[in-house]
């Protein structure tokens, strides 16, 4: 079952696990990690912009693919970022 | 579902290896066909029989069935004697050869009855790392796209072949024009599958713009050489030159040496939202390689008559 994403400006903590199928504890630790990027509005609620969807499938992927705990997932995601900026300089240099 | 290799070739090691060399083969491929860290369109299925490979052979007595019964071994049942499998195999593949069914298992190699691999496996993310990750949506992957200028400058549509898990599969692709090499053309939802219905990632094709026998190409700009012949360059003129959009005129002002470059404006590739680039031309004296008496004649002439020095500083 799929769940429709209308293009919300961002997401509240439980749209956000409903959408990435994952339990709010469980997003709450990787914010918490660093690992997911989320707004703290006045109320302490968190809010995550549509993107880190994706992002939170990596983080799933790279767990999973590799078992790899939270530190060494953050640390890929950066090294993993850093490369695709490299790429996309190269890209734009070599033309 | 296509058809798997054997899990032994999928890993690339022989049928005797040890577990330590299965796990390292299997880590060393994981690490090259993640999807993450592999953004091309193939290296997920890649990635996932390489897991599956793994699943089976990593643990001693999943691996010994696998052995035993080959790539069915899923449906044989725990006490069942390898020699009596064979046989009723050996049958079923009888029964197969005049076009029925085998009964009994009632399956070819592949098909596990109804039942779906990623089922058994728990999905391709979930299984591996246990339960507490539910749906895992897919990673996003990237093509490259070879244009021609004239693809560039034009947009439209284009339609992409690429290898998927299904055989291949063609893709719609709409070029803006104007697009630029790097530039990236997102398919939403045409990426790596997300497992369990969640949603899937998307597709990019990175555009490269091909080189061009004409035309060089700087971000929007276009550049094109511009051969002229002395007496053009010194005297003026107007010259056709070609362009992506078709064939204008350029005029050459009197005076004009080697390496100047005439800006036809907004006749590069054009922008979607903002300015379109130039086209320059540049500007290339040529002489003829060998002369007629009579021009010979006028260019001696002229050199006795000019007091023009290009050297002097």
């Amino acid at each position: 079952m799929g769940y429709a994403l209308i293009r919300p400006v961002r997401l509240n903590l439980e749209a956000f696990a409903r959408a990435t199928g994952t339990h709010p504890e469980l997003i709450r630790r990787l914010v918490a990690l660093g690992l997911l990027d989320a707004d703290r509005d006045a109320a302490g609620e968190l809010w995550f912009a549509p993107s880190q969807v994706a992002a939170m499938g990596r983080v799933q992927r790279l767990r999973a693919g590799f078992g790899l705990n939270y530190a060494a997932i953050g640390l890929v995601c950066d090294l993993l970022d850093r490369i695709a900026v490299l790429e996309a300089a190269l890209r734009i240099s070599r033309r | 579902m296509a058809e798997r290799g054997d899990f032994y070739e999928t890993l690339g090691v022989p049928r005797t290896a040890s577990q330590d060399e299965i796990q390292r083969a299997y880590r060393k491929l994981a690490r090259q066909h993640h999807p993450d860290i592999n953004k091309a369109p193939g290296a997920e299925d890649r990635f996932k029989e390489i897991s599956e490979a793994y699943d089976v052979l990593s643990d001693p007595e999943t691996r010994r069935r696998y052995d035993a019964f080959g790539p069915d071994f899923r449906q044989v049942p725990a006490d069942v004697d390898p020699e009596t499998w064979r046989r009723m195999r050996a049958s079923a593949g009888a029964g197969q050869a005049r076009g029925a069914r085998p009964g009994g298992f009632g399956s070819g190699p592949g098909d596990l009855g109804g039942l779906d691999i990623e089922d058994l496996l728990g999905g391709l993310f979930g299984g591996r790392a246990g339960r507490g990750w539910g749906p895992i949506p897919g990673a996003d992957q990237e093509a490259e796209l070879e244009l021609t200028v004239e693809e560039a400058y034009r947009g439209g549509h284009r339609s992409v072949a690429l290898e998927g898990p299904d055989g291949r599969h063609s893709f719609d692709v709409k070029i803006p024009a104007g697009v630029t090499s790097g530039q990236r053309i997102r398919l939403a939802g045409q990426g790596g599958r997300g497992s369990d219905g969640a949603p899937n990632g998307d597709l990019y094709f990175v555009v490269r713009i091909a080189s061009h026998p004409r035309y060089r190409v700087e971000g929007r700009d276009l550049y094109v050489d511009l051969p002229l012949a002395p007496w053009e360059a010194a005297l003026g003129t107007s010259v056709a030159v070609e362009t992506p959009g078709g064939e204008m005129k350029v005029k050459v002002p009197p005076g004009t040496s080697s390496g100047k470059r005439l800006r036809l404006r907004n006749r590069g590739l054009p922008h979607p939202r903002g300015h379109a680039g130039h086209l320059y031309a540049e500007v290339r004296i040529m002489v003829p390689g060998k002369l007629t008496d009579p021009e010979r004649q006028l260019f001696e002439q002229l050199a006795a008559v000019s007091t023009f020095d290009p050297r002097r500083r």
